[in-house]
């Protein structure tokens, strides 16, 4: 496969996040604010509050093979083996002090929204002790089958007023609109430019792969908001457009144009992007990825913006889910899904074989389960991960040739 | 019903709840509201005109379930999906299944697919307690739930019946209150394994009539002395295994006081009679011990707790944590350390977990025992 060039900027932004992340950590009137991605950054940035996050931190211990150091070392702390590999690896580098990024910086606040999982509501309890600092959950209630939920607008919106107030006393100023404006504003174009690559995705052959999205995450996860994310996004979107252009995909020859469901195995982006590489299988889109394409606001009324956002756009009923891979199925001419039943990640997996279902009788398109983990290698078996695959590309082929 | 055992109705419920609710059904015509319990509002399942049962699937071993949530969800989840597909439910006019997890999250919407039929509701129970806004969308949920079941009965979500039914549930706990406690001046009448069958009924049986048999229970018999026991405080979701409770007692353990949704915390408090009830069901929400899966300021969650153990003059705590409950299992590490830093020994059972047995549970609890013994001055 023709590697992305634009994506090896990765190492360097990442570099120079942390060190800055580190140096806000050693400056006293630089707070440090551990976040998830649901919460809204752009309010950090505009006051110099740097916004750190954790599960990000986490991914890069499990991508650079550390967790089978780190998990164990807070199962040791009483942690069970069947909490999420995110959290295990957070608590682990705490107590070992091993972390390919030198740690993370001590927080002074911690702020979670549980518009994703309940899970980083607890790892985040344990934090707030760990450190000694307080911890401000946005509670966001879940959208039912997807109707609208006047008390839960009123709900979300006061407590994202209130976080406010929190950060201009922990800042020690107020928050200056216009420094938001900006904020919001290169946060809008990182986020544009971001699913501007997505899009390219329907191209065909796709001249990127889910792993190349993977990759290149890390700073629309925590850079939403800066100008070194809108740079490195509108470098790689101008690469993608000239690899269509030239018609250069992803993977080499490109047989079979997949979804993966749920987060990445981490450990294993080298191991299976070659095995679907040198099969022909090139996985197109995800879910996942494109969550963070639904996250700018506008300038006009932000807060608004976020609790529609928070509440109608991610913690969704299955069958809006359903609805969503009906959609990507015909906007990326998929041949079949591969969902990632991720043993650690009960929030976005345990639904998973009722999703498959549904999805095969909506497209007619088959779907294949594999069973994994996000992060912890001692939870699954890659050749049984990778003789399921076979089976399925198996299958995939027969379809084709039937067709 | 046996006019000389008072315990028996209650016994006969327990035997086979989920039939004792169908024959209820038949002989009354009434209809069922099955809930999967943290905090779902009785009351108002009630003044809607319907029986509310609990629905607990922590005991059920799973085979039809398997092919429809992963084995890595905890048995609550698993067993009612099991229940729910063997036809186990099917006396169910409706269900509610609460938000107190990702699991409930993830059980409701496998629920709504694999049960469409079911008048199915997701209870959105706010993750925050300590927010002025958290009361004011608590009501609006719990309205919300009030109108729905009221339609599907054919009632009116009126306050006046609302308030009658806060009103029998309110007796109905201070009557559980009053049993509870006997478990400590006469545990040889009132043992844990009796005290947990009268909670556990009370959960499945219409309240009025559970309200009457309790009636019959010998209150008077001073016959019994409170023997010497290990003071134990427990907390966790349900009473798993079945028979822990009876094992406690055999063992020589008395509970005086518990955080589980079917223990003591169920019928810790009322609601206040005084005003709207709806409101009197969120003042009792706010003010009942928070559920695992709620949020509550992290330090001072651990002190706390240690607090309400001290009160209890419980000499040791024992956790029931399901198997693959994460928010049990992230809390416990801190609970256990701040009781270890005031000197209260404590025990992890993992319940629920499939291939642990009671004579397991039975040999730990034993040493545990031992360890406590030891430790006497
Ligand atoms: S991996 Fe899953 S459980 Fe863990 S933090 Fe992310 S969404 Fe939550
Ligand atoms: S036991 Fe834990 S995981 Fe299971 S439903 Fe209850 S809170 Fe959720």
């Amino acid at each position: 496969m023709q590697r992305i060039e634009s994506l090896k900027n990765i190492k360097q932004i990442t570099t120079e996040y942390f060190t800055a992340a580190h140096m806000a950590g050693r400056t006293p009137d630089k707070p440090v604010v551990y976040l998830n991605v649901f919460t809204p950054v752009e309010i950090f940035y505009a006051m110099d509050i740097f916004p750190v996050y954790p599960e990000n931190h986490a991914a890069i211990c499990g991508a650079r093979k550390v967790t089978k150091d780190l998990a164990p070392a807070a199962e040791g702390m009483g942690y069970s083996m069947d909490l999420c590999a995110y959290a295990r690896c957070d608590l682990g580098w705490i107590k070992t002090g091993m972390s390919p990024t030198f740690g993370l910086p001590k927080p002074d606040l911690l702020v979670v929204s549980n518009a994703q999982c309940g899970t980083l509501t607890k790892w985040f309890e344990v934090l707030s002790r760990i450190y000694n600092v307080p911890m401000f959950l946005i509670d966001v209630p879940h959208a039912g089958r997807g109707e609208k939920d006047p008390a839960a607008e009123r709900y979300v919106r006061n407590q994202i007023e209130e976080l406010i107030k929190l950060a201009e006393e922990i800042s020690g100023k107020p928050l200056d609109q216009e420094r938001l404006k900006a904020s919001i504003q290169l946060s809008k174009q990182a986020s544009a430019l971001w699913t501007r690559m997505l899009e390219l995705g329907t191209s065909k052959p796709s001249p990127m792969t889910v792993f190349d999205q993977f990759v290149s995450m890390f700073p629309i996860v925590s850079q939403r908001g800066t100008q070194p994310a809108v740079d490195f996004y509108a470098a790689v979107v101008a690469e993608l457009e000239e690899r269509v252009k030239q018609g250069i995909g992803g993977v080499d020859n490109e047989r079979f144009r997949l979804f993966w469901d749920n987060l990445p195995i981490w450990p294993e982006l080298k191991s299976l992007s070659t095995y679907l590489d040198e099969n022909g299988a090139n996985l197109v889109t995800s879910i996942y990825t494109w969550a963070w394409s639904m996250l700018s606001v506008g300038e006009e009324d932000p807060i608004g913006d976020w609790t529609e956002q928070y509440l109608y756009t991610f913690n969704l009923h299955m069958s809006r889910r359903v609805e969503q891979y009906t959609l990507l199925a015909e906007h990326y001419d998929l041949d079949g899904f591969v969902y990632h039943s991720n043993r650690s990640c009960k929030y976005l997996s345990q639904d998973i074989p009722e999703v498959r279902d549904a999805v095969t009788e909506r497209t007619g398109l088959p779907g294949v389960i594999i069973e994994a983990d996000h992060n912890d290698p001692r939870l699954y078996s890659l050749e049984s991960m990778l003789s399921q695959l076979d089976n399925f590309l198996e299958l995939l082929a027969s379809r084709k040739k039937a067709n | 019903m046996s006019v000389e055992d008072p315990w028996s109705p209650f016994r006969e419920v327990m035997e086979s709840p989920l039939e004792w609710a169908r024959t209820w059904k038949e002989k009354t015509g009434g209809k069922i509201i099955g809930h999967v319990l943290p905090d779902v509002p009785e009351e108002i399942i009630h003044a809607a005109g319907a029986l509310p049962v609990a629905i607990e699937g922590a005991a059920v071993q799973a085979s039809h379930a398997l092919g429809h949530i992963p084995t890595y969800s905890c048995n609550h989840a698993m067993g009612t999906v099991e229940m729910g597909l063997r036809g186990d439910l099917d006396m169910l006019d409706g269900m509610v299944i609460p938000y107190v997890c990702d699991t409930t999250r993830n059980l409701f919407h496998i629920w709504d697919r694999l049960i469409p039929k079911m008048h199915n509701e997701f209870l959105r129970l706010p993750k925050r307690t300590d927010h002025s806004m958290a009361r004011d969308y608590l009501r609006a949920e719990f309205e919300r739930l009030y109108e729905s079941f009221a339609g599907l009965t054919g009632k009116k979500a009126d306050a006046a019946a609302l308030a009658e039914s806060v009103k029998l549930y309110n007796a109905s706990r201070a009557k559980l209150r009053e049993a509870y406690a006997r478990q400590q001046t006469n545990p040889g009448v009132w043992t844990g394994e009796r005290v947990r069958l009268l909670l556990d009924s009370s959960l499945r049986t219409p309240r009025d009539e559970h309200l009457a048999w309790m009636e019959n229970l010998p209150w008077n018999d001073q016959s019994d002395v409170a023997a010497e026991t290990i003071r134990i405080y427990v907390r966790g979701k349900v009473w798993d295994p079945p028979g822990i409770a009876a094992l406690l007692d055999q063992m020589g353990f008395t509970v005086v006081d518990d955080e589980t949704v079917t223990g003591y915390r169920a019928i810790a408090q009322d609601a206040p009679l005084n005003g709207d009830p709806i409101e009197a069901l969120v003042q009792r929400h706010m003010a009942t011990i928070p559920y695992t899966g709620y949020h509550v300021e992290p330090r001072k969650m651990t002190g706390d707790f240690v607090d309400r153990v001290k009160a209890s003059n419980a000499r040791a705590v024992v956790f029931l944590n399901p198997k693959f409950c994460e928010a049990a299992a992230f809390d416990t590490p801190d609970f256990q350390k701040a009781l270890q830093e005031a000197s209260i020994p404590s025990l992890i059972l993992e319940t629920s977990a499939r291939g642990v047995s009671t004579s397991q549970i039975s040999l730990r609890l034993e040493a545990f025992r031992e360890m406590i013994a030891d430790d006497l001055p």
